[in-house]
């Protein structure tokens, strides 16, 4: 019985934050002030913006930094830093206007050298910087104006620039001269840096001259007006799950990024605590190696796609916050398909034997590579019973996440791989063909894989790229490239004491407030 | 008492009496009797466990997960739907197996470190260092971090906690060799001509097995809480399988919802472990009452 | 004394440079490194090798090793590749925590080991020698980890008398810290004292055996009197021995310990060090480490010279 639980469907609908219109101060309720606690799974590997991709990174950075252009509540690109753009006729030259006035935290001002700079740095040592492979070149053309220039028409540069995966974030000229992980935190966000332990907590306080952005009177996803009602935020690494409800339940913390199912309906009983089903979060995802026999057989991948029953794999592995969607995209983007869904979740032993004796496989033991995240040992191993049923022999091989990605991103050691892919669907359609381009992510080069992205990224009109979106959807299907298991969320703990507190990509913590 | 040179060289006819009345005083103490007793039935129901438990403890049902105990789960369901009585009993065999190749290994690389560094007196000096260095790692801290280079697999498990209870062996058999090297029965079957390898082997080694033993045993249980920790750390034996350690550590995210999925194996590990600990002090009391660890 | 000392620590350098070159084989046969703890799965492979680049992660072993060796002697452990300081800053943050846990464990668990064993010696044979053995056995049979879970769910979930992990700074609030440290601690000592006991009452029955124990019972002494006089003191060379075992015990058991309560000492340091590949924590947390471990067995031998003036300081 979920009587306190809240249901957000992320980058769908704007959530109304109520409390704060542009310059007003709140109305009654509570009061100003307090210290806020979030715990979370990871540490942060860096909090230098630029090189990290980590959700546990952005979690901090997103509060310290701000980029030009970001994501509004449905993942939209939207002016922040910047106030406007202009972009040329033949789509090559996009002309920035600056917002005027925006504070660094170290009391200087944000300028057009500064952006130039972090474009700059970020095309250098950037974690995904290929999201700016297709600049040319960044010119500061004014004290407040930057001009952009292409090498080739890119439909898709704003929402590269918006990217909150590892956020091209605008840190002062200064700072940007200095390599990977050797700046100090000095960015234009409502918060600012105050200390980093990195095996246990990192500190941000308010940032007391952050520059509103005017041109919003709301929050709007990680975009809008940012006000910081409360005086700080700690962000705590509890590994274990037990001991994160555990904090929530003696009082220690506010708020838990992530709760398992059965704890998430245990603390949704309790008065004192709001439980936030945000869902769809991410894909479940199981990769093939297309450069190992018999993963690079089709029939062999059609066999182990039919045989899931993606029922069994989402409910044991998400229990209670999951959905049974094959869409690879989450149903609420404008760009949703149902392409050859009629190829998800076949879950028929008999249709999979008949693929698997067509197939090249040959009754040798297989291997599966899995980081030591629960949700993906269990999705591992729930397929590898499956397969088991149909006389695959699969064997898993569990480590930690350094020596599995670095395992799975070569052609040799792997044939299955699982994990999630949570940025990727929310940013929208190209950033979910880009990783299978260029063969990255199966370790074989996909030249229709390849042309559907090139066709994507240069096709300007939205219906004709939801088209070519559809065409991606079946060759995915038709070829069982890897398989979507389903979406799953996150169940999102906090105290009633935290008020208006709305779930997005990070847990934003402008805009709430602290019943102390 | 040391015999006639003869005797311990020729034959085993007079020892075959000693053996008996031996065997009849280890089963005559209490601590035997009781932990290995403890012992042998972990290790039956280990060994039955096939025709034991009612349920497969790798089938998972997913309508049917975190279910308290009941009549048809005597200790519940896990979050994969799993019956935990017959995982935790499977879970014994995978640990007593571990446990058991831990003790092996253990037993064969210390005696053979050991038992050379106690004998050849110029292998002595850097085995000793070679393993005060070794032991200078917190042992724990030496199996997770071999485990979590090798990856995770039974034999690495194996491999990690045997670097970890090597040295410790080592050093007990080389303690034990130097005081027998020196007794009278060496000399006279050096007198007698035997070579040195095999007086090595045959004389010393037999009798200073008495401490080995003993410590062997508690190596067994060091073994298994130790595949434990590994587990809980996350670089145990993977999965599917069940090992005691392994269940623990998945029910640990369901600790409040569904504490029986974590307190059965460890009452389990508790059982094996204690049995274990009072049998290694029945044997300390029978074999070697001036031992000390 | 002193030339002991001297000579006892110039024969750990050997050791030392053993540890730190087994610390560097177990690196070598590692497979990843912290690159891609920064970057998620979606990184592509130039991506990783870039940052590797950045990091200074793509020289050959050969040369990372002779120069942390360089910078090892002249007093530098290096920086931690993810923790944004110097690998002996981090390490000296922690050392206080695992330090202070494993100091009152130790303490604990020897009086009360003392204490207990002390008590089932004189009563040798009798039934509260059976039950404190008893009591011992369990104690030292319970795997640490999972006490240290079944504490929190009763203490800290079910009654909500003690936080459920992390840590208080004794400067901050003694009373936060003594929360904080009271389950760990607890865990922590309880297998202790099982060993400690048992030693304690073979020794003491040992000693109590002796000729001049029972000429000073016949001298009418009082047998208390007796026991704490002239039998505690005898017994306690066996004790010390066990106590320096334990010591290197402790510190592994701390290990286990700050990974149930979320302590952020210097094992959960190590531990999340071999886990995301942040070599130079690794070695310099190891060394640190084997060092603490030596010094501890070097006070150990100390003492025995303090307490017995018949052992001879070889």
């Amino acid at each position: 019985m979920k009587t306190r639980i809240l249901q957000i469907a992320l980058a769908g609908g704007l959530m109304a934050s109520g409390l704060m219109a542009a310059g007003l101060p709140a109305a009654v309720q509570a009061q100003d002030g307090g210290d806020v606690v979030i715990a979370q799974l990871q540490a942060p590997p860096s909090l230098d913006p630029h090189v990290t991709s980590a959700q546990a990174a952005r979690n901090v950075n997103l509060h310290m930094y701000e980029t030009l252009y970001a994501r509004d509540e449905n993942a939209a690109p939207v002016p922040d830093l910047a106030q406007g753009v202009e972009i040329s006729e033949d789509g090559l030259t996009y002309v920035f206007t600056l917002r005027e006035g925006v504070n660094f935290h170290d009391g200087s001002q944000m300028h057009a050298d500064d952006v130039v700079a972090s474009l700059n740095r970020y095309r250098e040592i950037g974690a995904s910087s290929t999201l700016l492979s297709a600049i040319s070149s960044v010119e500061e053309t004014g004290e407040y104006e930057v001009t952009v220039t292409l090498s080739e028409v890119q439909s898709t540069f704003l929402d590269n620039l918006s990217s909150p995966r590892a956020p091209i974030a605008i840190i002062p000229a200064e700072q940007a001269a200095l390599g990977a992980n050797e700046i100090e935190f000095i960015g234009t966000g409502p918060f600012r840096f105050v200390e980093f332990q990195p095996d246990s907590f990192v500190r941000l306080e308010r940032f007391d001259d952050y520059t509103l952005n005017t041109n919003y009177s709301e929050r709007d996803g990680l975009a809008g007006y940012k006000e910081v009602f409360i005086d700080s935020v700690t962000f705590r690494f509890i590994t274990e799950s037990g001991s994160r409800v555990a904090g929530l339940e003696t009082g220690e913390i506010h708020l838990l990024e992530t709760v398992d199912g059965p704890s998430a309906q245990r603390l949704a009983e309790d008065d004192q605590y709001v439980v936030y089903d945000v869902l769809p979060f991410a894909f479940q995802v199981i990769k093939f190696n297309h450069a190992q026999s018999p993963t690079d057989d089709v029939e062999f991948r059609r066999a182990v796609a039919a045989a899931l029953d993606m029922e069994e794999i989402m409910a044991i592995s998400h229990p209670d916050i999951y959905e049974i969607d094959g869409g690879w995209l989450f149903t609420n983007s404008a760009f949703y398909s149902d392409a050859a869904l009629d190829l998800y979740n076949i879950a028929d032993l008999e249709v999979a034997r008949q693929h698997l004796e067509n197939s090249s496989y040959d009754g040798e033991t297989l291997t599966f590579i899995v980081d030591n995240g629960r949700a993906n040992v269990d999705t591992a191993t729930i397929v590898q019973q499956r397969l088991a049923a149909i006389g695959v022999n699969v064997e898993l091989s569990v480590a930690d996440w350094p020596t599995v990605s670095q395992i799975g991103f070569t052609p040799d050691g792997w044939h299955f791989w699982t994990h999630g892919f949570g940025i990727e669907p929310f940013e929208g359609p190209a950033s979910v063909i880009a990783p299978w381009v260029d063969g990255v992510s199966m370790q074989a080069d996909d030249p229709e894989i390849n042309r559907l992205y090139n066709e994507l990224t240069t096709e300007m009109d939205a219906d004709a790229r939801a088209e070519i979106f559809a065409e991606f959807q079946a060759y995915m299907y038709e070829n069982a490239v890897a398989i979507k298991a389903g979406n799953y969320g996150l169940f999102q703990v906090s105290t009633t004491a935290l008020e208006n507190f709305v779930p997005f990509r990070i847990p934003r913590m402008w805009g709430v407030r602290l019943n102390q | 008492m040391p015999e006639i040179p003869t005797d311990a060289i020729e034959g085993l006819a007079p020892q075959r009496a000693r053996l008996a009345a031996f065997l009849k005083r280890l089963i005559a103490n209490r601590s035997v009797a009781l932990g290995g007793g403890l012992v042998l039935f972990v290790i039956a129901l280990a060994l039955l466990a096939p025709w034991v438990t009612p349920y497969n403890p790798l089938e998972s049902s997913f309508r049917e997960r975190l279910l308290p105990p009941s009549a048809a789960h005597l200790f519940g369901t896990d979050h994969f739907g799993r019956d935990v009585l017959t995982r935790v009993i499977y879970g014994g065999r995978l640990s007593l197996e571990i446990g058991f190749l831990v003790v092996l290994a253990t037993g064969v690389f210390g005696t053979l470190i050991g038992g050379c560094a106690g004998y050849f007196r110029s292998l002595d000096n850097p085995a000793m260092r070679l393993m005060d260095a070794w032991m200078s790692f917190p042992a724990i801290l030496l199996a997770i971090a071999v485990s979590a280079t090798l990856g995770s697999s039974v034999t690495n498990v194996v491999i990690a906690l045997s670097l970890a209870t090597i040295p410790h062996t080592a050093r007990i058999v080389r303690a034990s060799v130097l005081v027998v090297r020196e007794m009278e029965y060496v000399e006279a079957a050096r007198a007698l001509g035997a070579r040195d390898t095999r007086i090595l082997f045959v004389h010393v080694l037999l009798n200073s097995t008495a401490p080995l033993i003993v410590r062997l045993t508690y190596v067994f249980a060091i073994a298994i809480l130790a595949e434990a920790v590994l587990s809980f750390i996350g670089v145990g034996p993977p999965p599917p399988a069940p090992s005691f350690g392994n269940i623990i550590a998945n029910g640990r995210d369901f600790m409040v919802e569904a504490p029986w999925v974590t307190i059965f194996p460890g009452v389990a590990i508790f059982v094996v472990v204690l049995g274990l600990n009072l049998l290694g002090d029945g044997l300390r009391d029978v074999l070697d009452p001036r031992m000390r660890i | 004394m002193w030339s002991f000392v001297l000579r006892r620590l110039i024969s750990s350098i050997p050791v030392l440079i053993l540890v730190s070159l087994m610390t560097f084989g177990l690196i070598w046969l590692v497979p990843g490194d912290p690159a891609s703890v920064f970057l998620d799965a979606s990184a592509t492979p130039e991506q990783v090798a870039n940052l590797r680049r950045e990091l200074g992660l793509d020289q050959p072993l050969w040369t990372q090793m002779l120069s942390w060796y360089e910078r090892v002697l002249s007093g530098d452990l290096g920086e931690s590749i993810l923790l944004n300081r110097s690998v002996a800053a981090a390490i000296l943050e922690r050392l206080p925590i695992t330090l202070s846990l494993a100091a009152i464990a130790l303490v604990l668990a020897v009086i009360f080991g003392i204490l207990l064993g002390s008590l089932a010696a004189v009563n040798h044979g009798g039934w509260g020698d059976q039950s404190i053995m008893t009591v011992a056995l369990l104690g030292l049979s319970i795997p640490d980890f999972w006490l240290g879970l079944v504490l929190i769910v009763v203490f800290a979930v079910q009654l909500g008398w003690l936080p459920s992990g992390g840590f208080v700074a004794i400067t901050e609030d003694f009373g936060g810290w003594a929360m904080s440290m009271a389950l760990p601690a607890f865990t922590l000592t309880i297998t202790q004292i099982g060993f400690i006991a048992r030693m304690t009452r073979s020794s003491m029955l040992d000693v109590l055996r002796q000729d001049y124990v029972r000429t000073a019972d016949a001298k009418g002494l009082g047998h208390g009197f007796v026991v704490m006089r002239h039998a505690l003191p005898n017994a306690m060379m066996p004790i010390l021995t066990v106590t320096g075992v334990i010591a290197g015990g402790l510190l592994g058991g701390a290990v286990v310990v700050e990974q149930v309560f979320a302590l952020p000492g210097v094992g959960r340091l190590i531990i999340g060090a071999i886990l995301s590949r942040d070599f130079p924590v690794i070695q310099g947390g190891l060394l640190m480490l084997a060092v603490i471990y030596l010094l501890v067995n070097l006070i150990v031998d100390m003492l025995y010279a303090v307490i017995d003036p018949r052992v001879r300081l070889a």
